[in-house]
């Protein structure tokens, strides 16, 4: 009688226990290197570029590729090779020491060029992007590396600054940014404690996803839904637990 | 190298089940604090709780029946004249024989026992609260005791004389783990409330072989008071994988990372949030013996399992009723052993399976350990429903 169930190999599967390892509802793609960069480039149409008057490039925080696939320490190793390969680019925001913004390189470009049109500031900023692809994996630059290894003045590092492609991280150090983004970690900060709340103040301090994505927001909120619910997923700010009518999110009390 | 008995071993710690026919007596009156399972027979556990009590349980089943409970052989108890006056924070056997044990406590003193008489042989006083102490496996030229207390200085002593030999300096805030190497026996591994973890070469008389870095000497990931840190705040817990080639560390900055323990290189695997709210150590363990390897850390009232080099969160062992202070993993039989704040100790044991017609090959490991795998009970004797 147990002939017949045998003759696959059950070897690999503890599955006659049904535990919590069978997930229901949850998008795990398979993680090869063009899947990480598709799932950038989804999250990456989830920013709002008419809120910024289209002059900031896409942001998707690291944490967010998280909620996506399951395997972080993968994550975590492609983004440093598309780094190393000079097409993506990693920020940090300052608002957390885990939070990452990433960029793709060719956005940013674009943009930071398009925004110093017809400033004085111009001509060093772009000596500072042309620099760029070598520097691809640092978050900031210290006064050594800039004034010697990029040959930089110490009239163009203020330029630098005024432009705000770098800012100050602390004295003789600066973090590599993006101008104009303080908008951006404003309204992010303002938009991820309000999608909290929501969860927060929901019964029992959970709500079903699909019906988070279906609340109205308020105006705090001015990002997409989905781009928050990435990112507090992600960031473990929220347990999320499947259930039969789709995932569950719960508040984490920490 | 995936050999049958690793294998085997891996499907027994992925079916890990709170077991209803494995107790274990419930002596300690206040939170289990630290338990551990001697390494030459794997029979004896010990266990110190929050009440300074000291347990000793015998694991192996002898009433032949599935349901058994794991009886305390003997206890040095409330009333006993030499027991600890506040909680016992350590507990550790002598690594060669059951003989002897040694047990720290937030008394300030460290006690060396006579199993047999359960009277002290030696008391080591301290100035502030020891909070871990571990004696090295397998060391065979030395017998020290490293010693974590709230003194920054991390002090070895010898057992067989009983005096404090050598004192290691280096941290700047209280000790909260200390652990040796089970591959080399002169290799100390300290965790500090000053977010740093280093290694020392106890052979050697000058400073710490090295400090982990959680950002592998890239100085630009951090703010630069980050510098040479394992984690960003207080690490207190620490374990060596089995092998001795790695190290896990905890801290409660809510991470767990691993490192290369000869090159101090953070691997960089990313375990996500591990949840920390100990204000002592943290007692976490590693799998033995299977292959790909888990780690088990207690999560408030859960135990946490995430596969040791990918990071991915296996699953959860739910069980207890309040905290999980410690947990132990029985590398024989492929166990786990929790204890909490709810006085229990629990007992994790592969569920059993009901065995395959075609099924033949059982390596030496389970043929000892299925004590409770062919019970007829689970044998499904119904006929199947697609005939």
């Amino acid at each position: 009688m147990n002939r017949k169930r045998a003759l696959i190999s059950d070897a690999f599967k503890v599955k006659r226990f049904r535990n919590e390892t069978q997930k229901f509802g949850a998008v795990s793609k398979g993680d090869g290197p063009t899947d990480i960069r598709s799932t950038l480039e989804t999250l990456m149409t989830l920013f709002p570029r008419k809120l910024f008057n289209d002059s900031l490039p896409q942001i998707v925080m690291k944490h967010q590729l998280y909620s996506i696939h399951n395997d972080k320490t993968l994550v975590d190793k492609e983004l440093n090779k598309l780094r190393e390969q000079g097409e993506l680019l990693m920020f940090q925001l300052g608002f957390d020491a885990d939070a990452f913004g990433l960029v793709f390189a060719s956005d940013y470009k674009a943009k930071v060029l398009a925004g110093e049109d017809g400033r004085a500031t111009r001509a060093t900023v772009e000596k500072f992007l042309e620099k760029l692809p070598s520097a691809c994996t640092e978050l900031s630059f210290s006064k050594d590396k800039m004034l010697k290894e990029f040959r930089f003045t110490d009239s163009e590092i203020t330029q630098l600054v005024k432009s705000g492609v770098l800012t100050v991280r602390d004295a003789g150090s600066w973090w590599l940014s993006i101008p104009n983004s303080g908008k951006f970690t404003k309204y992010f900060i303002q938009g991820r404690k309000a999608v909290l709340n929501m969860v927060k103040k929901s019964k029992y301090s959970e709500v079903l996803k699909t019906e988070l994505e279906e609340r109205r927001t308020t105006s705090h909120v001015k990002f997409q839904m989905k781009y928050h619910i990435h990112d507090i997923v992600g960031a473990e700010l929220v347990e999320s637990i499947p259930t039969t009518s789709g995932t569950l999110l719960r508040f984490v009390d920490s | 190298m995936l050999d049958s008995s690793s294998f085997l071993n891996l499907q027994r710690v992925l079916s890990l089940k709170l077991n209803p026919d494995r107790d274990v007596d419930r002596i300690h009156g206040n939170g289990i604090n630290t338990i551990d399972i001697e390494a030459v027979e794997g029979r004896y556990m010990l266990s110190g709780g929050a009440d300074g009590v000291i347990v000793i349980y015998d694991l192996e089943n002898y009433s032949r029946k599935l349901q058994y409970t794991c009886k305390a052989v003997c206890t040095v108890g409330r009333s006993s004249r030499y027991v600890h006056k506040f909680s016992v924070e350590t507990v550790q056997w002598y690594p060669y024989d059951t003989g002897m044990f040694v047990s720290s406590s937030f008394d300030k003193t460290m006690k060396v026992w006579d199993t047999e008489t359960l009277k002290p042989a030696e008391v080591f006083e301290f100035e502030g609260n020891v909070y871990s102490h571990h004696l090295s496996p397998i060391a065979r030229k030395h017998s020290l005791i490293a010693v974590g207390t709230t003194d920054p200085k991390i002090q070895l002593c010898d057992l067989k004389s009983g005096s404090r030999i050598h004192v290691l300096q280096g941290h700047r805030a209280e000790i909260l783990s200390v652990r040796w190497s089970p591959r080399y026996d002169h290799i100390l591994a300290t965790a500090s409330a000053d977010s740093k973890v280093k290694v020392w070469d106890v052979r050697r008389a000058s400073g710490s072989l090295f400090t982990l870095d959680q950002h592998n000497g890239d100085k630009s990931k951090a703010s630069s008071e980050a510098v040479n840190t394992a984690h960003n705040g207080r690490v207190n817990g620490l374990c060596f994988t089995g092998d001795g080639l790695y190290l896990l560390t905890t801290g409660t900055d809510d991470r767990m990372r691993l490192w290369n323990s000869a090159t101090g290189e953070n691997t960089l695997v990313n375990y996500g949030k591990v949840c920390n709210e100990s204000r002592k150590r943290l007692q976490f363990t590693v799998s033995r013996g299977c292959s790909p390897e888990f780690v088990f850390v207690p999560c408030g009232s859960s135990v946490a399992v995430y596969a040791l080099h990918t990071g991915e969160l296996v699953t959860m062992l739910r069980g207890h009723y309040n905290n999980v202070d410690c947990c132990e993993f029985h590398p024989d039989y492929q166990e786990l052993y929790t204890g909490g704040k709810d006085c229990n100790i629990l007992a994790w044991v592969p569920a059993p399976r009901a065995p395959d017609v075609e099924e033949e090959s059982k390596s030496a490991n389970q043929a000892a350990a299925d004590q409770s795998s062919v019970n007829p009970a689970f044998q499904d004797a119904w006929s199947s429903d697609e005939d």
